[in-house]
């Protein structure tokens, strides 16, 4: 007599001695009828339906996307070569997604923090690169032999990530960390207002328009062709750089006392302050990291394309954090993965459908995937968080 | 009459009086120094009180320099009396009583000094005295003048009635904003027009701080894409009332649709969202905000016009009376749109829709146990919140003639985020203040700025003591400024400058992580 929908408890009770009439539990939703109510469970298995094979819809929609481009189908113009151009497009776009996305999942892993102002730190060290360069004449150097390049980079590689780290660690010094305990709420908007403050800063620093920065013509030269496409030393540069610098990351994450202290702060900050943990410290390495990664992703981005532009980190912060919540946010290995994807999706999904909706496509997927797979392809499933 | 002085008791009156007693006393101050200063933001053309007060410093003659002396002194006691009152009540926080009766008396002198010279400078002296220049024309005097009465008046009631502000903060703070509000066209009457422009955004935004207000502050969803339901507002007027499709609707029918629109849009993308909490309501609320305006861009459908939008709309009319030539018109109706909206909010937030809300913000599966529907009750929130968005899009479509796919990006929503922010989340009043100071400062002072520092830097000019100023775009830092307002409030001030008390208490004690408080020490 008791409906399904009441819960087990009632039931009981109701089994036992009626003390309540079966027709004051059944749900009044029973009365009402009609088309939407026979619907509703049609609309929740395809639900179910998408997000338990959401990972393998995705991959089949960007191995479609691949053949699309392969054929020709939309605006693309078909053929080997342009398949194989777009793939190494989405590869090279793929790592600098890949480096910040990193950022935002380890920041959201070990404080779930959605970390606005991750994607102007990108931007912000994109200048700082080309203010180190210009201090030190790097240009000239890299310019001059293979030796002087490698020089450069090291360089301005670790120039540039120390301080675009401090400056992660000092906005994590003064911005969020007075609000590690507060609502939710409260530091993420913290997070958009120094978002906003950097990009203002840059905007009146260095002006409205792109800037060109002199490191494009560092690495030139083509390393070797593939039936027609051309592949450059840049872009074996770019992707191997992001991989070393993802694998050094995992290797330290998952080595150094400093990475096991990370994941147990991740893990339940409580917890590891009882052991004896300095949480302090241990965020602001994070935030170091993060923001040292999007420093190489900045200057991979500079010397890819040659300029950059003050709100340039609000768009691909938007789209590496999509990638990071694809891979499954906190897993720093998923990001690596996203960011590869997202890149996929980016470049392959504007040649079919034109490039002026790359990025609302982007920005569908990620509406898509936090309607149907919060978690994510690699995450694990937290109720809170969805 | 000491009784009248004395300070309140009870602690959570005088917690919440002294906020918008401190309000009022800023406020009284910054249009005084407001009234004060226009004149130096004016290129310096005539000698008189308005244009040019180095002028009138350098070589002063007559009675009318004199009178301005004398005004000039109040003034002075006037916005230097809130600063000695924050060093007195840092130092013993408690006032001294016979500051607040002096202040009582040059709060009533000054303003009726200034009314006195008002009146004589332009009915009576203005157009025949010789010494005090041309002064009839130049509106800014009057602009001047209007502002630094309207700074007694509120310094007058501050001082004045200062039991009777602490103990209804929410009604003196209203009886301030509200006759501001109703004299910005009037102080502006024969100013330049943008500050007309810059009064009728302000009720825009406004107008979309209490939208906002309605899923930020009562339902505890943050949405960060809120400028999409303002561009479907803009663009459904401008799709209803141009020459780009034929129709020409009169604008009283496009708010509703407008609004109706826009929430149809709020409940689409309120369904797909109603599992998410949080911060990843966020981000897909971002997400959509960069979908429309790219589907905007894009040209969808052939309906929105590309990246240059849709120019041409309908200026609205009554009667004989064309908006376009008299857009101080548009502020009124605003204006009373405007208070129509905040009480219907007002009925709402305290109705049994208003209870649900604040039930979900605070735990939803306990509300849910209540027999909340929390679904539809989310889906209403979104759906007004948007209608309200695309009232203020119809308005503003209408205003500003033309719509185009840039004015609706990131930084509209966090305009409007800072503006609930800054003013106090969930808190009506503290919205429509935050909109007062955010426009203000965005609208009003950072131009000015600009002028000011044009002509300061004039090689020529008297106190050209810094060359470089005339260089800076200060409009420019408009994204600072939201920026550091974020961050200040929420690292200061996490409630707003009025914050709502329900609010208050969840976020100056924070609610979570209670174990890791206790293992600190802090709980």
């Amino acid at each position: 007599m008791v409906s399904e929908a009441s819960g087990s408890g009632v039931g009981r009770s109701a089994e036992a001695g009626l003390l309540v009439s079966p027709a004051g539990l059944a749900p009044r939703e029973r009365e009402t009828g009609g088309l939407i109510r026979q619907a509703i469970p049609v609309v929740r298995g395809l639900y179910l339906l998408a997000s338990r094979y959401f990972a393998a819809i995705l991959l089949g929609a960007i191995l479609l996307s691949i053949l699309g481009v392969y054929l020709g189908w939309g605006k693309a113009a078909g053929g080997t070569t342009l398949m194989g151009e777009q793939i190494r497009n989405a590869l090279v776009l793929g790592a600098i997604y890949a480096l910040i996305a990193v950022g935002y999942t380890m920041v959201y892993g070990i404080i779930e923090l959605i970390n606005f102002a991750h994607g102007d730190v990108f931007t912000l060290s994109g200048f700082y690169a080309f203010i180190i360069a210009g201090w030190l004449g790097l240009d000239s150097m890299a310019t001059s032999g293979i030796g002087g390049l490698l020089l450069a980079l090291l360089i301005i590689f670790a120039l540039t990530m120390a301080a675009a780290g401090l400056t992660g660690m000092a906005i994590e010094r003064v911005a969020y960390r007075r609000l590690r305990d507060a609502p939710r709420l409260a530091p993420l908007i913290t997070a958009i207002g120094v978002s906003f403050l950097l990009e203002g800063f840059m905007l009146v620093k260095f002006g409205p328009d792109n800037f060109p920065t002199h490191n494009a013509n560092w690495i030139t030269g083509q390393a070797f062709n593939v039936g027609g496409v051309s592949i450059g030393t840049k872009d074996i540069f770019i992707v191997g750089i992001a991989l070393l610098l993802m694998f050094a990351l995992g290797a330290f994450v998952r080595v150094t006392r400093l990475g096991k202290a990370m994941r147990s702060t991740a893990q339940d900050r409580a917890a590891a302050l009882l052991c004896g943990i300095n949480i302090n410290r241990t965020i602001s390495v994070t935030f170091f990291i993060g923001s040292a990664l999007a420093a190489g992703a900045a200057i991979i981005y500079s010397i890819n394309y040659g300029s950059i532009q003050w709100s340039l980190g609000f768009r691909f912060g938007i789209i590496a954090f999509t990638a990071a919540v694809l891979g499954g946010i906190g897993n720093i290995v998923g990001a690596g993965i996203g960011g590869f994807l997202i890149g996929m999706i980016y470049v392959l999904g504007g040649s079919l459908v034109g490039g002026e909706w790359s990025e609302s496509l982007i920005f569908a997927v990620l509406v898509l995937i936090l309607t149907f797979k919060p978690v994510g392809l690699f995450g694990i499933d937290v109720t809170t968080r969805a | 009459m000491l009784r009248f002085f004395r300070r309140p008791v009870g602690s959570a009156q005088r917690a919440q009086g002294s906020t918008v007693f401190w309000i009022l006393s800023v406020t009284a101050s910054g249009l005084l120094l407001m009234g004060w200063l226009l004149p130096w933001f004016v290129e310096p053309t005539a000698s008189g009180i308005g244009t040019s007060p180095q002028d009138v410093l350098l070589n002063p003659a007559g009675f009318a320099d004199f009178l301005i002396y004398v005004i000039a002194a109040t003034m002075l006691i006037l916005v230097l009396s809130p600063l000695v009152e924050i060093a007195a009540r840092i130092r013993k926080r408690q006032l001294p009583q016979i500051a607040d009766r002096a202040r009582l008396i040059a709060a009533v002198a000054g303003l009726a000094l200034t009314v006195a010279v008002w009146l004589l400078v332009r009915y009576i002296l203005g157009p025949r005295d010789s010494t005090l220049g041309p002064i009839d024309s130049h509106t800014v005097t009057d602009s001047a003048v209007w502002l630094t009465m309207y700074g007694y008046g509120v310094a007058a009631l501050v001082y004045g009635a200062r039991t009777w502000v602490l103990s209804r903060p929410n009604v003196a703070f209203g009886l301030v904003v509200l006759p501001f509000g109703a004299l910005l066209p009037l102080m502006f009457h024969q100013a330049p027009d943008f500050l007309l422009w810059a009064a009728a955004s302000l009720a825009v935004y406004t107008l979309l701080g209490l939208g906002l207000n309605i899923v930020v502050g009562f339902a505890g969803l943050l949405d960060l894409g809120y400028a999409a339901f303002f561009a479907i507002g803009a663009y459904a007027c401008a799709s209803f009332a141009s020459p780009n499709h034929h129709i020409h609707l009169p604008l009283w029918v496009l708010i509703f649709i407008g609004a109706a629109v826009a929430s149809v849009f709020g409940g689409i993308l309120g369904a797909p969202t109603l599992r998410l909490r949080g911060d990843y309501l966020a981000i897909v609320t971002l997400g959509f905000g960069e979908i429309i305006p790219d589907l905007a861009t894009n040209n969808v459908l052939g309906l929105t016009g590309g990246p240059s939008g849709i120019s041409g709309i309908d200026q609205p009319s009554i009667g004989p009376i064309n908006f376009g030539t008299n857009p101080q018109w548009f502020y009124w109706s605003l204006l009373i749109l405007s208070i129509i909206v905040v009480l219907l909010l007002r009925n709402t937030e305290h109705s049994r829709l208003g209870r649900a809300w604040v039930a979900i913000r605070e735990d939803e599966v306990a509300a849910a146990a209540t027999g909340i529907n929390t679904t539809s009750t989310k889906l209403l929130a979104f759906a007004m919140g948007a209608s309200v968005s695309g009232l203020a899009g119809a308005f503003y479509g209408s205003i500003v003639t033309i719509v185009t796919p840039e004015d609706f990006s990131f930084s509209v929503s966090v305009a409007v985020l800072s503006i609930i922010v800054l003013g106090g989340i969930g808190n009506i009043t503290g919205v429509i203040l935050g909109s007062f100071v955010l426009t203000l400062v965005i609208f009003w002072i950072l131009p000015h700025m600009n002028e000011w520092s044009m002509t300061v830097s004039a090689p020529d000019h008297p106190i050209s003591f810094l060359p470089g100023l005339g260089t800076v775009n200060f409009t420019q830092y408009t994204y600072m400024v939201y920026g550091v307002a974020l961050i200040l409030m929420m690292l200061l001030r996490p409630g707003g400058l009025l914050p709502s008390r329900a609010r208050r208490v969840e976020l100056e004690k924070g609610i979570e992580s209670e174990s890791l408080a206790a293992v600190q020490g802090r709980a």
